[in-house]
């Protein structure tokens, strides 16, 4: 029973079965070409349409390029942005192993980011240690919210993804009155200054740290909590009793219910843990960058991050490249945007771009569906 | 035309009393006229798998033609080429002669092909008229549709109340409901799939008489798909043979026996034990008969049967392992499953629980893989009281399952070999909440080695492996756990003849161990061949128990069919 020779046959196999093995080989060539096609395709359509409002695609192209990739500020911004995406990503990831769909990270995100604000606000103490509170505030927050799809799930049946998805309008609107109340988030007036539907400014104590001075490589604290997290969750998933539970409970509820896999306790843990991890992407995003909460803060981080789980095929750790990919694509987008291309545009040629990548991930799901029917 | 159960034994008597409920119908005459359905060298591959190699048959009108195979021998494949399911590779088509080409089954039903699925094809909530008349197209005609029904029951002997719902119906009456659909379109061709797997012995007698008279009077051909031999010698005039995939052989039925139709349909000779349980030939497990060592090798032989099937002989009653007292359960819009329903078994015996498709099986399946809470009543493991439905609660007593669908409960198809021989225990894998590679390889080593499982390696998606293995892993595991109780809900269902053989050897060896083994059975052959007691399940309650040694199939034949006895 030498534990290393897992790919020997089996002594008792008598007669190999046919070889199922072969046509993931052929459709495993056509991914990367699918790919190429479909990013081609995404690039020649984007290029039309700048053409078409007058402008030169090739200096939109430089653009996106020099605000994503051009020199170390560029590239720490398109990190910056790719740790609260990767947060976002691995919850939903733990979710859809466990069989959840949840599609409500924009509003866990937010409802995470202002119970992290209230906390890093009104907090005293070292900042160290209300910014830790704060992080850990924003997890609670986006689990809490979560909690309620859970509820409605296990108790009156609600389909998660409509609860998720309809309480994302339900934290806006929350986050919203929160920040635009005096008595609750708003900015505290000063004298002879009008104030504007905001939080304060986070004391800089309770910042996430920054490794790198601008214009040099910069980057915020936030992608190595990240990383960790990717890491871990992995190792959780493919390694752990927990995770052999989750998978289980995911890919046959029944065979798990009898082996003792309680679907409310693992089911509903996972959606928690989904919206923990994007309400402290919410908390990244508040203690690294923004500093403040105000209108639009979430800025679709929590559905573009769920793209990221999607193309990543639910696979933390590939999860991370795909991130970053995508954190690349919103700095140079936000660039783009700088140099006069207007704003609408820029988000055209961005979902074009998601578009292309996330084509080949779902073509496959669509053709697996097929031959899994047939 | 209703033969007496004692008159026309049709199911179980043997080949030599077989009485012909169509007397009148004569003999397929040596000239052939040109048959209703020709099929000639068909040929069809699913990737690796021949399905069907130069398969040809022809079927004449006026004839109960048998088609006889295992499970997987390619029976279906070619019935669904015929309907226009599945597009042949090579081959042709002939109707009447005349080539066609059928691509779905529209355009079979047109041509007078009509086939009643294994499966029905009913909606519960419809009612009977409703449901023959369902996908017609222009105005409802409620009355026209009612008289309609009823004509033709009277024609054929299908009586049916056109007004009752369906899922108020037996099964019998349900498949009467799904003959009446195909034969008011007038077909040609009828085509039977494994119609008797839902139906008592009585109601199968009452279908043969039905099948004969659709032949004999108005010159039809019918097609009996089967892989149980008695009902193809007694119900048909000609019977191909089908073996991987190639046909093997083509008898008139008249010339033929069950021994030589067993031999060609496996290609081997048979133990009677499995010939029974997998080919459900009654007759040698019936008649009286002086002991044979267990497991005896004696080849099949209807005509001199020297032994009795010989389970072990009666094992000294053990303590009772699991007891199921006035169970009552029901589905969530209240329909009733379990209606106080009551069970002992005891260490080291097998109970073999007989029935009718749809009595409550499934629903006593689910019950003891913790998926049914009940209503009231109770359940017993060594005498503990376990919590219903409760996760894990009914494994965590002892309670093992072989579950009747293993893709539902019994099995991840998407997880590995390995970890689908695990699944509950992983307490002998894990450290400190890590799954111990090494542990989970070395396991499924050993139950692969131990239980004869044939995969390329532990790591292999369960899915890839054969239906016979798939259910070897299910078995693995939960005897790997050590159970008090091993359940089996139609353990050989599906398998191929090797398989089956197997899973009684490994029944038989649990029980033999000191485990209480259930077993819950539509075949009777199965049944009988493994059980130490019988017990007969209708309409969700256990409605007569006997030993083994007393079983009378006539009592049993009517009990399963809801009649005291």
């Amino acid at each position: 029973m030498t534990p290393t020779l897992i790919s020997e046959p089996a002594p008792a196999l008598a007669v190999p079965p046919a070889d199922p093995r072969r046509r993931p080989r052929v459709a495993d060539l056509g991914t990367p070409l699918l790919y190429a096609a479909s990013l081609s395709t995404a690039l020649v359509l984007a290029g039309l349409l700048i053409a078409l409002v007058g402008l030169s695609p090739w200096d939109a192209a430089r653009a996106m390029y020099d605000g994503s990739l051009a020199d170390g500020a560029a590239i720490g911004q398109s990190i910056d942005q790719a740790a609260p995406l990767l947060l976002v990503a691995i919850g939903s990831v733990i979710a859809a192993r466990a069989g959840i769909f949840n599609i409500g990270q924009e509003g866990q995100l937010l409802v995470g980011a202002s119970v992290g604000a209230a906390i890093a606000l009104f907090t005293p103490g070292p900042g160290a240690l209300v910014l830790i509170l704060a992080l850990l505030g924003a997890a609670v927050g986006g689990a809490l919210w979560a909690a309620i799809a859970a509820v409605l799930f296990y108790w009156r049946g609600v389909a998660v993804v409509i609860s998720t998805l309809l309480l994302i309008f339900v934290a806006n609107q929350a986050v919203s009155y929160a920040v635009n109340s005096p008595s609750l988030l708003r900015e505290k007036a000063v004298a002879g200054q009008v104030t504007t539907s905001q939080t304060d400014m986070l004391a800089e104590s309770v910042w996430l740290p920054r490794i790198g001075e601008y214009p040099d490589f910069n980057i915020g604290a936030g992608i190595f909590i990240a990383l960790a997290l990717a890491a871990g969750t992995s190792v959780v998933l493919v390694r752990s009793r927990l995770g052999f539970r989750i998978r289980m409970l995911g890919l046959n509820p029944k065979a798990a219910h009898r082996a003792g896999v309680g679907a409310v306790l693992i089911g509903g843990g996972a959606l928690l843990a989904s919206g923990a991890f994007a309400g402290l992407a919410g908390g990244v995003m508040l203690t690294g960058s923004g500093h403040r909460m105000q209108d639009g803060f979430a800025d679709n981080v929590g559905f573009d991050g769920l793209l990221v789980a999607l193309v990543a095929r639910d696979k933390p750790m590939l999860a991370v490249p795909v991130a970053l990919f995508f954190g690349a694509l919103r700095a140079g987008g936000g660039f783009l945007s700088a140099t006069g291309v207007p704003r609408y545009i820029v988000a055209v040629v961005t979902a074009l771009l998601v578009l292309a990548t996330v084509f080949p991930a779902a073509y496959a799901e669509v053709r697996r569906r097929r031959t899994a029917g047939a | 035309m209703r033969p007496s159960p004692q008159a026309s034994d049709t199911a179980v008597t043997p080949p030599a009393a077989r009485p012909r409920t169509g007397d009148e119908h004569p003999p397929a005459p040596s000239v052939l006229p040109v048959p209703v359905v020709q099929l000639l060298g068909i040929g069809k591959r699913f990737g690796a798998v021949r399905a069907c190699e130069d398969v040809s048959l022809r079927v004449q009108a006026g004839e109960i033609h048998g088609l006889l195979g295992e499970n997987g021998a390619g029976k279906s494949t070619l019935m669904k080429i015929l309907l226009g399911l599945v597009v042949p590779d090579t081959g042709r088509i002939l109707l009447h002669g005349e080539p066609a080409v059928i691509t779905d089954p529209s355009a079979a039903a047109a041509h007078g092909i009509s086939m009643v699925h294994q499966h029905f094809s009913l909606v519960d909530r419809l009612s009977v008229w409703e449901n023959v008349v369902l996908g017609d197209r222009g105005r409802v005609d409620r009355d026209r549709a009612r008289t309609l029904v009823r004509e033709v029951g009277a024609r054929y002997g299908l009586e049916v109340d056109p007004d009752a719902c369906v899922e108020d119906l037996s099964t019998g009456q349900r498949q009467r409901v799904e003959i009446v659909k195909c034969l008011r379109r007038d077909p040609g061709v009828l085509i039977l799939d494994e119609p008797t797997s839902v139906l008592t012995l009585e109601e199968s007698r009452e279908l043969f008489t039905v099948l004969r008279r659709v032949v004999a009077d108005e010159g039809r051909a019918v097609i009996l798909i089967s892989h149980k031999l008695d009902e193809i010698v007694h119900a048909t005039d000609r019977v191909t043979i089908m073996r991987q995939g190639r046909v093997v052989a083509r008898r008139a039925t008249a010339d033929t026996d069950v021994r030589s139709l067993a031999r060609e349909m496996v290609g081997r000779e048979l133990s009677k034990w499995t010939a029974a349980s997998a080919v459900g030939a009654l007759d040698a497990l019936i008649e009286p008969g002086t002991g044979e060592p267990t497991g005896g090798t004696a080849l099949l032989d209807v005509r001199e049967p020297a032994a009795a099937p010989a389970p072990d002989p009666r094992p000294p009653a053990g303590e009772v392992r699991l007891r199921i007292s006035d169970a009552h359960a029901s589905t969530l819009d209240r329909r009733p499953l379990l209606r106080g329903l009551t069970l002992e078994v005891r260490a080291g015996e097998i109970l073999g629980l007989a029935g009718v498709e749809g009595n409550g099986q499934a629903a006593l399946g689910d019950l003891l893989s913790s998926l049914l809470p009940l209503g009231t009543g109770r359940v017993e493991v060594c005498g503990v009281p376990v919590a219903t439905g409760r996760p894990g609660a009914m494994h965590a007593a002892g309670v093992g399952i072989v579950p009747e669908d293993r893709h539902v409960s019994g099995c991840v198809l998407d997880m590995s070999v390995a970890e689908n021989l695990l699944l509950a225990d992983l307490s002998s894998v894990t450290s400190r909440g890590l799954l111990s590679r090494r542990r989970m390889a070395a396991r499924a080593r050993q139950l692969i080695e131990e239980f004869e499982i044939a995969t390329p390696s532990p790591d292999t998606p369960m899915r890839q492996l054969s239906g016979g293995n798939q259910q070897k892993v299910v078995l693995a595991r939960e005897l790997a756990a050590q159970p008090q109780v091993l359940v089996a809900a139609q353990p050989t269902r599906g398998l191929d003849i090797g398989a089956i053989e197997y899973m009684t050897e490994r029944l038989h060896a649990a029980a033999r161990s000191g485990i209480a083994v259930l077993l819950l059975s539509t075949e009777l052959g199965e049944i009988l061949t493994l059980s130490h007691r019988v017990a007969v399940i209708h309409r969700g309650a256990v409605v007569g128990e006997m030993d083994r040694a007393d079983v009378d199939t006539e009592r049993l034949g009517l009990l399963m069919g809801g009649q005291a006895a």
